[in-house]
Formats: C-alpha cells, sequence, structure tokens
C-alpha cells in the first residue's frame, strides 16, 4: 500500500498562547483506517483542523503526495473531505439537496454529474426521498449520515470523521459503522477521532493514541493498543469501574463501550 | 409549506416574486380616494388566490394572525394626524380629536397592508423559502443579502434552541431573586449565546471552504420560463395596466345604443 498521508513534527499553538499540538508525526496508509484516540481537549480535532488547512501549524503536512501549501490547498480539499462533531455546523444550506450538492458544484461538475453524486451520496448513507427536507427538522442520526453525505459526493479518496458517534443512540451507532464499513470496503482511507473505544474496536485498522500532552504516546495495531490496559489507563481512555456484587464491592479497569462479564 | 399541486406552485418563483412585487408597488402609489381601484385589486388577488388551490380558510387564519400588528399600529393615526376635525372628545383637560385626514390614512394602511398580506399568504403558500431564495439570486438580488437571508431561515431555530436551553438552565437555578440579578444573569446569556453563534459562524465557515466555497453558493435546482409563466406575467401586467390607467372607468363609461357598456353586458 501506498502512503497517502505523512505528518511530521508538527506544532500547533492557538492565538491565546495554549498549545494546541506538540510534535505530533505519524504516517497513513491508502485504503487504511486509522483511529486517533485521545480524552477530551487532547487535539485530535485541532489535528484535523491543520491537515485540512484550516488552521496553520508548524510542520511538515503530506497529503496524496502534495506539500500542503497555499497552492497545493484545493487539490488537497478535492481528494480529502471532513465531517464535522457537530451536523449543524455541516449543514448551512436550506435543503440536504442544496447541501449535498454543494461540494461537487463547487468542483465544477455539471447539473446531471452533480445529481447523480448527490443521489449516490444520499443512497449509501440511506436517507433517499429526504433531498428536500429541510436539514432543521432531521433527527441527530439522521443529521450525522447527511453530513457524511455532504462529504461522500465529492467522491474523496481520504475521509476524516471527528466523534461520528457522539451523541447517537445505539441503532443509530450500529447503522454508522455499517457506512464505515461500505466505505472501507470502497478502499476510502479513514480517519476517524473518538473516545469511543467500541468503536475503535469495531473498524481500526491502527490506532493513535493522545496524551493529554497533545502529542502522540503510541501507534500500532487495534489489538495491541486496546489490549494495553496500562495505557489506556494513563491517558484517561479507561478509569476505575466500581460494582457492587451484593455486599461485595471491588473495582477495575472499565474500557467504554465493552460488554464485559463478571 | 404543503403541496397543493396548483397553477401557482408550479410557477418560476422570479415570476412569482416580479408580479406580486409589481402588484403591491401599483397598490402602494394608487391614492386611497380611488376606492374602485383597491376593489379591481381585490378581484385581481382573489383571482391569484384561486389558481392556489388554497382554501378561503387558510388564508383567512394567516391573515388573522398579521392583521392584529397592522390595527396596532394604524390605531393611533387618527389621532395624531393634524386636518379638518370629524369628531372630538373632551375628558376634563385632556381633548382628543379625529380628523378627517387622519381616517383616510388610517384606511389607506388597513386597505394597502391587508391586500399586501393577502397576497403574501399567497405567496409564501405556494413557494418554498429556499425556492424563493433561489428566485432573488437569479434576479440578481445583492448575493450577500441572498445568503445572510439563507442562513438566517437555517440558523434561526438552531438560536432559538439555544437560547431556549440557556433560559431553561436559568430558570432551573433561579429561586426569586432581585429583579436587578436577573438582568445581570439576562446580560450573560445573551453575551454567552453571541460568542457562541460567532464561534459557530467559524465552523460554519470552515466547513463550507473545506467543500471549495469560493463567494458563491451554487445550487443543481435549476428553474426555467414556461408559457404558463409568460402567460400569468402578461396578465398581470395586463390587469395592473387596465386599473392603473383608469381604462376600467374609461371603460364603463363607453355608451352603446345609449347605454352604458356594463348595463349592455
Amino acid at each position: 500500500m501506498a502512503r497517502i498521508i505523512k505528518v511530521s513534527d508538527l506544532n500547533y499553538r492557538y492565538p491565546d498562547g495554549t498549545t494546541g499540538l506538540k510534535d505530533v508525526s505519524f504516517e497513513v496508509e491508502e485504503g487504511e483506517t486509522l483511529v486517533i484516540i485521545g480524552a477530551n481537549g487532547t487535539g485530535k480535532s485541532t489535528l484535523f483542523m491543520n491537515l485540512m488547512g484550516i488552521l496553520d501549524g508548524d510542520g511538515h503536512i503530506e497529503v496524496m503526495g502534495l506539500l500542503l501549501n497555499k497552492i497545493n490547498l484545493k487539490d488537497i480539499r478535492r481528494g480529502m473531505g471532513m465531517v464535522f462533531q457537530n451536523p449543524d455546523d455541516q449543514l448551512f444550506c436550506p435543503t440536504v439537496m442544496d447541501d449535498v450538492s454543494f461540494g461537487p458544484l463547487n468542483l465544477g461538475l455539471n447539473a446531471d454529474q452533480v445529481t447523480e453524486a448527490s443521489q449516490k451520496a444520499l443512497a449509501l448513507v440511506d436517507l433517499q426521498g429526504y433531498e428536500s427536507r429541510t436539514s432543521y427538522h432531521l433527527s441527530f442520526g439522521e443529521k450525522k449520515r447527511a453530513a457524511i453525505a455532504t462529504v461522500l459526493s465529492m467522491n474523496p479518496r481520504i475521509l476524516l470523521l471527528d466523534e461520528p458517534t457522539s451523541g447517537l443512540d445505539p441503532r443509530s451507532i450500529s447503522k454508522f459503522i455499517n457506512i464505515l464499513y461500505t466505505l472501507k470496503s470502497q478502499g476510502k482511507t479513514l480517519l476517524i477521532v473518538t473516545h469511543d473505544l467500541f468503536l475503535t474496536q469495531e473498524i481500526a485498522d491502527r490506532v493513535l493514541v493522545f496524551s493529554e500532552e497533545k502529542k502522540p504516546v503510541a501507534v500500532g495495531d487495534y489489538k495491541e493498543i486496546l489490549n494495553n490496559y496500562d495505557l489506556l489507563l494513563k491517558n484517561n481512555l479507561v478509569h476505575q469501574h466500581r460494582h457492587r456484587h451484593d455486599e461485595v464491592v471491588h473495582e477495575h479497569e472499565h474500557r467504554h463501550g465493552y460488554i464485559h462479564k463478571h | 409549506m404543503k403541496s397543493t399541486n396548483s397553477l401557482l406552485e408550479k410557477l418560476d418563483p422570479r415570476t412569482k416574486i416580479v408580479s406580486f412585487l409589481s402588484i403591491i408597488l401599483c397598490m402602494i402609489l394608487t391614492p386611497i380616494t380611488r376606492i374602485r381601484d383597491f376593489g379591481l385589486y381585490f378581484l385581481l388577488i382573489l383571482a391569484i388566490g384561486f389558481f392556489s388551490k388554497i382554501t378561503p380558510g387558510q388564508i383567512l387564519k394567516k391573515i388573522c394572525i398579521l392583521i392584529p400588528f397592522v390595527l396596532f399600529i394604524a390605531m393611533f393615526v387618527p389621532f395624531i394626524k393634524e386636518g379638518n376635525v370629524c369628531w372630538s372628545l373632551e375628558i376634563s383637560n385632556w381633548k382628543i380629536d379625529i380628523t378627517y385626514e387622519g381616517v383616510w390614512t388610517f384606511f389607506n394602511i388597513i386597505v394597502k397592508s391587508t391586500l399586501s398580506i393577502f397576497l403574501l399568504v399567497i405567496a409564501t403558500s405556494t413557494t418554498t423559502f429556499p425556492d424563493f431564495l433561489k428566485g432573488l439570486d437569479m434576479l440578481r438580488v445583492p448575493r450577500l443579502l441572498v445568503m445572510l437571508m439563507s442562513f438566517m431561515y437555517r440558523y434561526i431555530f438552531v438560536l432559538i434552541d439555544e437560547a431556549r436551553k440557556l433560559m431553561r438552565a436559568r430558570s432551573l437555578r433561579y429561586f426569586g431573586s432581585r429583579h436587578k440579578e436577573q438582568f445581570r444573569a439576562m446580560g450573560y446569556m445573551i453575551g454567552v449565546l453571541f460568542i457562541r453563534t460567532f464561534e459557530r459562524a467559524e465552523r460554519i465557515y470552515s466547513a463550507m471552504i473545506i467543500r471549495g466555497f469560493s463567494g458563491e453558493i451554487l445550487s443543481v435546482k435549476r428553474f426555467r420560463f414556461s408559457s404558463m409563466d409568460i402567460l400569468f406575467m402578461v396578465g398581470i401586467i395586463v390587469s395592473l395596466v387596465c386599473i392603473v390607467s383608469g381604462l376600467v372607468n374609461k371603460i364603463e363609461h363607453i355608451r352603446v345604443s345609449g347605454a352604458h357598456l356594463w348595463q349592455g353586458l
């Protein structure tokens, strides 16, 4: 597999001086699913903003063989789409169809191509028949799926998903994971930011762990990372879980989303 | 908007915007003393209403919601406008005069507003807001204005929701403290709402530029003028010319075999 993303020594500071990212380096292969896990405020979303060129950090970012700079930004954004955590930020047009067709229209496709791409994207997220619906009137799960469709209609090679399952009920999560499987089977490269270890276990090829110092502390196969309790505990991804069995109370580490027996 | 599958619904939004604005403009410029003209305007709007397939009950219901606002604004005019006094009331040192000019102005506001609202109700019942915006854009209304309207339509309810959440959070912790404290809390809430809106705007803009936004919101939906649009527009223009030029009045005075034309008909 060819390398599709390369990040070296990326640092970012917010305008108020707070550190956003510190010495971030990693690589992603084409068609791979890399799940980036970390506690709240560890810089995972900031990393995505840097990858998309919205925030301008210091360091070296290479996407699809192109160096991330002003000249290549348009080409990079043609091939890499991002789905925001809050779908209300992604769905800004009056109707679902307007939102889904927004990207392809800006790519310069003609009306027929745009309609075809939009319909295809809506079908993939199971939202056919929602074209003229107002985004505001959709349920949260539908909004999340519509938000993915807005990016899929541009047919990107790489997809960045920021907390895709947050706020979803179990059935919607299951639907969402099915969509991710479909995208994976189509050969898309997926980068997913989450602290949902259940989703990580379901979808990840490799896992990158961010520490509270805003830098990656581990990267590797998902089984290897998810079985490293010390690493997960240290980085606030598992916590001491208290149980009461009649009169006996005991504690052990607990990974969110995992079904565990005693 | 409930689909009525009417002729008016099928028309290009540009046709409706131009036609309805022309009618409103003509009505505004017609002096209220030409009462018969307003009767004709009413008939014209009634005919448009007939093509919209909206029931009179639906129209009346919507008009009744808006008319009280107009009434509230207009009700003071007969007392304020100076002119020939037609009725006067004295209560100790207070004197209230109603003038003829004031009454005419009151009627002027009420009649023109009611007819305009009638037309507005028909327009909103037969055109979706996104189509209306696209119509405005295609009529070369400044793009920034259209985009602002579009965002307002999309996010007004999101903002109302956010404001409601803040109000709820406040009310859950409000145990009847002094009013001054409440005003301060309200000030904080407005501030928080402003900051959240500002941050949201930044995120939305990011989402837009990521998907290739370059200052213009494009749409896949295309509108085309049909023969129906042309027919409708011509019908409206001819009707307005007849009313405004007084042609209807002139026709009335044409005598056919010694009798008025109307009588002949």
